[in-house]
């Protein structure tokens, strides 16, 4: 043990350090949010609860099976009868929120809305039908927001990759 | 029939005296106990504002205004919850431990003198009496811990009572130089004499022993950073694992009430109690106006200000390492305080 070693140790210099910055912190603001009453921003291109989305009146989505393909903990389950999609149905308890459905659509009929206060008591309400996942779009994309979210987030990538339009062509096709 | 001729006048007075005496010591017990009670609830109130504001977060804020309410809806909960017994447990030993905890605990506030004049029982071996009180609180700890009949609660029981009678011997160590610097052990004469002291508290002649009070104190509590028999992470609660509902709620209450009691013996020993240090009253002479027990709860209230900061700040140590602080450095430190006192005092004997 060196001197200084031992005047640190009879000083309790380094406890006093800690103490003065535990006491420094108690006067700074606390970083909590009362959540009820207060709420985090919530980030663009959040990913929640689902919904179906609708062009005039009617759902999008076609019944193709991609998405139920693409999902990796295989949450999404979808029958088509008679060239109609009788049941879409997506477990909520298993989706991990991934976003992978949303990718892979190539209709834009399926999006994440903002909306993460869906807690249930019982398995069946986190059960998303066919309906509710409809009324999800009315009530969470509102107006023109559905659209412009497609278009900021989820635009196919040949928009931003494509070809450019002013490109020379072999036979005048692109 | 006249009660004049059954027993004579000087016996009646006698009687009318002791009863008012006994009326007068019963309302004093009444105001210690609610005083003191309510003192508990909101320590655990503060405690968790402060540590909680130290890390950036705001603690207790829904039952009532900045959770004020937050206390009575933890006793409530604690109140209405099931008691549960280990099948196994030695019911009779499992049921007097935390009474016996508490109640050593408790009856040190009797000796505590909160003012110059109030005081329960004004005996002149108050410093021992509390010594001895809190070696039976030990016992509470022991055979709780015995009676759960498990691993964990053992384990806790012989880690706090080791802790405990191995701390117990520093502290009384480094109190020995403020005896000897009072010449008292009762503590209303250790506080008079404070006060006519040339420094007014003894925290400044005797801080070697100030210093290893405030350590063996924090050990004798069983507090952070010296919180080993209820080391949650190694085992789960300590010695009250597997109790529940009120019986939790006693051996809780114990510890708060053994924090207040350290806090006050420091208070008492070190830093002046009720009265302040001559030099301030000479600044500031309006100060005297002051009624002293204000005085001395603001520096109980420094204390356990210090208990929940240091909380806060320092983890908590190994086993063996806090052992030997205690064996190694505190006691021989405490020991070589007393040769010190005694050293000056002869010496400033022969010189005055």
């Amino acid at each position: 043990m060196t001197f200084k070693h031992f005047i640190k140790t009879i000083t309790f210099i380094e406890i006093l350090k800690g103490m003065a910055l535990t006491l420094r912190r108690m006067f700074s603001k606390a970083v909590t949010i009362q959540y009820p009453d207060e709420r985090r921003k919530i980030a663009p291109g959040f990913r929640g609860q689902h919904a179906l989305s609708k062009r005039g009146g009617k759902a999008k989505c076609v019944g193709c099976g991609l998405c139920a393909t693409i999902c990796p903990s295989q949450c999404i389950s979808i029958t088509r009868e008679k060239g109609q999609v009788t049941k879409y149905q997506i477990e909520l308890l298993r989706c991990i929120y991934c976003g992978f459905c949303v990718e892979a659509c190539p209709y834009g009929a399926i999006s994440l809305t903002e909306n993460y206060e869906y807690s249930a008591y019982n398995k069946q309400d986190l059960m998303m039908t066919k309906e509710k996942l409809l009324s999800n779009w009315d009530k969470y994309m509102p107006g023109t927001k559905g659209e412009e979210y497609y278009k900021k987030f989820w635009r196919p990538m040949s928009e931003d990759f494509g070809t450019p339009p002013g490109q020379a062509m072999y036979g005048g096709k692109r | 029939m006249n009660m004049a001729n059954v027993i004579s006048p000087s016996t009646v007075d006698a009687l009318i005296k002791f009863g008012i005496d006994v009326a007068i010591i019963l309302l004093k017990i009444v105001i210690v106990l609610a005083i003191g009670l309510l003192h508990v609830a909101y320590a655990t109130y503060f405690e968790r504002k402060v540590i909680g504001h130290m890390q950036v977060r705001l603690g207790p804020m829904r039952v009532g205004p900045h959770g004020l309410l937050q206390p009575f809806a933890d006793g409530i909960k604690l109140f209405f919850k099931e008691d549960i017994i280990p099948a196994q447990a030695d019911k009779v030993v499992f049921y007097i431990a935390p009474i016996i905890f508490m109640a050593a605990a408790m009856v040190n506030l009797s000796v505590i003198p909160f003012d110059a004049n109030f005081v329960i029982a004004d005996i002149n071996v108050g410093l021992l009496f509390i010594f001895a009180m809190a070696g039976i609180g030990v016992y509470g700890i022991f055979i709780s811990g015995w009676a759960s009949n498990s691993k964990y609660a053992f384990m806790g029981g012989l880690r706090s009572s080791a802790q405990v009678i191995s701390y117990e011997i520093a502290m009384g160590l480094s109190l020995v130089g403020v005896m000897m610097m009072a010449g008292s052990l009762n503590l209303s004469d250790i506080i008079r004499a404070q006060g006519e002291s040339i420094f007014g508290m003894y925290a400044i002649p005797q801080f070697i022993g100030f210093i290893v009070f405030v350590i063996a104190a924090v050990a004798e509590t069983n507090r952070t950073p010296f919180d080993l028999p209820e080391a949650e992470s190694e085992l789960v609660a300590g010695y009250f694992t597997e109790y529940s509902s009120f019986r939790f709620a006693l051996f809780f209450l114990g510890e708060y009430i053994a924090m207040i009691l350290m806090a006050s013996l420091c208070t008492i020993c070190f830093l002046g109690g009720w009265t302040l240090p001559w030099y301030v009253l000479k600044i500031f002479p309006f100060l005297s106006y002051v009624p002293g027990v204000v005085w001395f709860v603001l520096k109980v209230y420094a204390f356990f200000f210090f208990y929940y900061w240091i909380r806060a700040t320092v983890p908590r140590y190994r086993y063996d390492q806090f052992m030997a602080i205690g064996w190694k450095i505190l006691i021989p430190v405490a020991i070589g305080n007393i040769l010190l006192t005694g050293l000056v005092k002869i010496i400033l004997k022969e010189v005055l």
